[in-house]
């Protein structure tokens, strides 16, 4: 599963890092970093978070 | 810099009840300074700051000592502040936040959407043929309060037992909150047993609905323990009645300031998702969020201490020249996002939900209301913090 965020949209609420801490993270800089191909036993959590993404900026694939 | 420079701020009473966020003095400090100092720490008045620091690391959600600053020690209320999600940080904030998001998913509104419609259209009918109403009374504190009860599972008729149990817990918020300590008490013991019941109809009838995802959520209870599910049914109801009545309230006064804005969007109903946002960007009812240091640290330069109150003022910033070069009200314009909602990890829960509803509320009221106007004295809440009007009387041609 592909996982792509649209960093055009994202504003770093940070709501992803919150619904799936082992794909989307912070770095030391404060952007957003994530794992962009994921199993399908992070399928729940990746979705999870890009419902939860208040920009609705995740794109799933 | 210095604290010499701190003292050279500019500074805003903002605990004078006549206090205005859109007041001359607060455009001013922005004009002169990226922040000002205030009775409660310091005040973020241009756009990039707030979007800044509604996220930064170094800060806190800054209401969650509210009751104790109240004078407030213990009791229900208390014990549900701090409690409950906008209180809490770190990894419980994350857990009770995951357990939440399910309920609160952008997937429900499609369902809900027709409802909307119904309740929206419903109260209308009950006063279009007069020609006028109290906006307040008539349309938003019955739609705010009937959207809570869809979302609920609970019969339209409940909604005035459930606005005035909302409004008088709503009076811990207040500056009286220790003299109505035993009327808030009072309505927060209500407001749980309402939450009990609706569990139990929960678990007898389970369902996908509202209440139904929260309660699948408290199947494991170390993920989300029975109290927790109690506390986020309770901030569900108490966080939705104010802000939505108020923010229609509010919509409606713009509109009515912008006649052509409101004719428009009766012609074109697909601007009515943008019209929420554009509304939220100039009349916002949450105009401040407030942050707490966690930690010393400096930014822009200036030295920011531990324990130290942030208001970031969302009003002020999501008019700010520098990013808005045309900041009138309009509903067709490219905008940059307003913090209508707040933002980072206590984003508002409810956007997803609030959105829709205001979305289907406007496009209905436009089409069915034509040329509104202010008909008798508005009542006004303080321009600051959460604000909107009480009373608003308007008249208007029935389509």
């Amino acid at each position: 599963m592909k996982v792509d965020v649209d960093m055009s949209i994202c504003l770093l609420h940070g709501q992803c890092v919150i619904a799936a801490p082992q794909v989307f993270s912070f770095d030391d800089d404060g952007g957003l970093v994530w794992v962009a191909e994921v199993d399908e036993a992070q399928r729940a959590d990746v979705e999870a978070a890009a419902d939860a993404c208040p920009e609705q900026a995740i794109l799933l694939g | 810099m210095t604290q010499e420079t701190l003292a050279e701020a500019p500074y805003l009473d903002v605990a004078d009840p006549t206090f205005s966020i859109r007041s001359q003095a607060v455009l001013e400090a922005r004009e002169a300074s990226w922040y000002a100092r205030t009775n409660y720490g310091i005040a973020v008045l241009r756009y990039d700051d707030v979007m800044k620091l509604l996220r930064h690391p170094k800060l806190r959600q800054g209401s969650y000592r509210w009751p104790e600053l109240s004078g407030v020690h213990g009791g229900l209320f208390a014990r549900w502040w701090g409690a409950m999600l906008l209180s809490q940080e770190g990894e419980t904030h994350s857990r009770l936040r995951r357990m939440a998001n399910p309920a609160f998913s952008p997937k429900l509104i499609t369902e809900l959407r027709p409802k909307f419609q119904a309740l929206a259209n419903k109260l209308i009918d009950g006063f279009a043929a007069k020609g006028e109403c109290d906006f307040i009374a008539e349309f938003t504190e019955p739609y705010a309060t009937g959207v809570i009860c869809d979302l609920l599972g609970l019969p339209f008729e409940t909604w005035r037992e459930l606005a005035d149990i909302a409004a008088e817990m709503g009076l811990a918020l207040g500056v009286t909150f220790k003299q109505d300590l035993a009327t808030v008490e009072a309505a927060t013991a209500r407001l749980l047993k309402y939450a009990e019941d609706l569990v139990a109809l929960k678990r007898a009838n389970p369902s996908d609905d509202f209440v139904g995802m929260l309660v699948q959520a408290n199947a494991d209870k170390s993920q989300l323990s029975d109290q927790e599910l109690l506390d986020m049914i309770v901030l569900a109801i108490f966080g939705g009645i104010d802000t939505t009545r108020n923010q229609l309230g509010l919509a409606m006064a713009t509109f009515i300031e912008h006649p052509e804005q409101w004719a428009l969007l009766a012609e074109q109903p697909d601007l009515a998702r943008a019209a929420v946002e554009e509304v939220m960007r100039v009349r916002p009812t949450v105009t401040w969020v407030t942050r707490e240091a966690t930690e010393d640290f400096t930014y822009n330069d200036l030295p920011i201490k531990a324990g130290t109150t942030i208001h970031l003022f969302s009003q002020s910033a999501t008019s700010d020249p520098a990013v808005f070069p045309e900041p009138g009200f309009d509903i067709t314009a490219e905008r940059k996002p307003h913090f209508g909602f707040g933002g980072g990890a206590h984003h508002c829960l409810g956007h997803f939900i609030a959105r829709g509803d205001m979305t289907e509320a406007l496009k209905l009221l436009a089409q069915r209301l034509k040329n509104p106007r202010f008909n008798g004295e508005v009542k006004w809440l303080a321009d600051s913090g959460n604000t909107g009007a009480i009373t608003l009387p308007i008249a208007f041609d029935p389509a």
